[in-house]
């Protein structure tokens, strides 16, 4: 029995940094998903966050220190999201966990798009919020825009 | 040419820094995200202030930080300051970055992500603390060429036998020489005439381990 849990472990281990909107989430997603995942955030409260059905562990305490990074088995991760809501933390702890801890998959998600370029370069994922809304209001637009010109050539 | 030099962040220490770095002949720019410090630092002569967050890239365009040999990073947070010497050097090219660091254990990290200077804070006062607190009558003993030279820093206190005698007057051993006194802010390089005086930082060069027989006679410890 523990050996398969050790094997699911190597497999499959998630940490996700920041538990705010989207890292609660995510970490919810995951654990839902029945994957193993820890959680750090600086801030005890906001665990709540989490939902009740949330199986996995979390630590409190500043991702940014390696002792704590070492304490949640940082080097024994898949995959590493970064999700705090400061660009720079997020990018400090993706570089820590990809260059120190040699983690083949980190994502970092970037308030600011500029900066977003610079890190790609890195063998990091990047994800912008504000351009991945643009790109979806945009689709909607367009796509009522097409049901408007339809509309319009049915009325014809 | 002028070297520029770019500061990022930091109240006090950028204001310190930008006033010696521009007495020294340098062109010194500074970033600073909290408007009041820009209005304190626009009081310095000669030096351009930037109000903005030093880790976007828009705002080291504003401040010219491609045309800057030295970029600093001085704010109060690590993750900041990694960003800062991260984007002048991928973006802007920037020959040399420093910056200043509150986690000792980063030290490593920040090198290898291509930082060319780190300055850990702690580690430096701790350094210096210890200095002070547990060696009295020198200050530093630099061991030179394998160790059979070696530079010592001796302070003067008010009490030292030495005080207010020539250079000529004081028996110094043969292998030790009296190479530079500090006095307040100036430095001077000693002559047999010139008279030491209390709270004088000397600086002796002296072979074949003969620099605690010297202090002896300086101090009379």
């Amino acid at each position: 029995m523990e050996l398969l849990i050790e094997k699911k472990a190597d497999e499959n281990y998630t940490i996700v940094i920041g538990c705010g909107r989207l890292g609660a989430n995510l970490a919810n997603t995951l654990s839902d998903e029945r994957g193993n995942v820890l959680i750090i955030d600086k801030n005890k409260d906001a665990f709540r966050k989490l939902s009740p059905s949330f199986g996995g562990l979390s630590i409190t305490g500043d991702a940014t220190d390696l002792d704590v990074l070492q304490s949640a088995q940082i080097s024994k991760a898949s995959v590493v999201v970064a999700v705090t809501n400061s660009d720079n933390v997020n990018i400090m702890v993706a570089q820590i966990a990809h260059e120190l801890f040699q983690i083949k998959r980190v994502i970092v998600r970037l308030y600011d798009p500029e900066t977003e370029c610079v890190y790609h370069e890195f063998g990091i994922d990047t994800i912008c919020p504000a351009i991945l809304s643009a790109k979806e209001i945009d689709k909607i637009l367009s796509k009522t825009s097409l049901s408007e010109d339809v509309s319009q050539e049915e009325k014809k | 040419m002028k070297t520029k030099v770019l500061l990022v962040g930091g109240r006090s220490k950028a204001k310190s820094l930008a006033i010696s770095l521009i007495k020294k002949g340098y062109k010194v720019s500074v970033i600073n995200d909290t408007y009041e410090d820009c209005l304190k630092l626009a009081e310095i002569d000669k030096l351009t202030v930037i109000n903005g967050n030093g880790t976007r890239p828009f705002v080291l365009e504003d401040a010219n930080t491609g045309d800057a040999d030295i970029a600093i990073a001085l704010t109060s947070k690590d993750e900041d300051n990694l960003v800062i010497c991260e984007l002048c050097k991928k973006r802007f090219h920037i020959k040399k970055t420093v910056a200043l660091l509150t986690d000792p254990k980063k030290t490593d990290f920040f090198y290898k992500m291509g930082v060319d200077s780190v300055v850990c804070a702690i580690t430096a006062i701790t350094g210096i603390i210890e200095q002070q607190a547990f060696v009295d009558k020198i200050a530093t003993l630099v061991p030179i060429g394998e160790g059979r030279v070696s530079l010592a820093e001796v302070s003067i206190s008010g009490t030292a036998p030495a005080v207010g005698k020539k250079l000529w007057e004081i028996n110094l051993p043969k292998q030790v020489i009296i190479g530079c006194i500090l006095r307040g802010d100036t430095t001077m390089v000693p002559r047999g005439d010139t008279r030491i005086m209390a709270g004088d930082m000397l600086v002796l060069i002296s072979s074949d381990k003969q620099e605690m027989t010297a202090i002896k006679e300086l101090t009379g410890k």
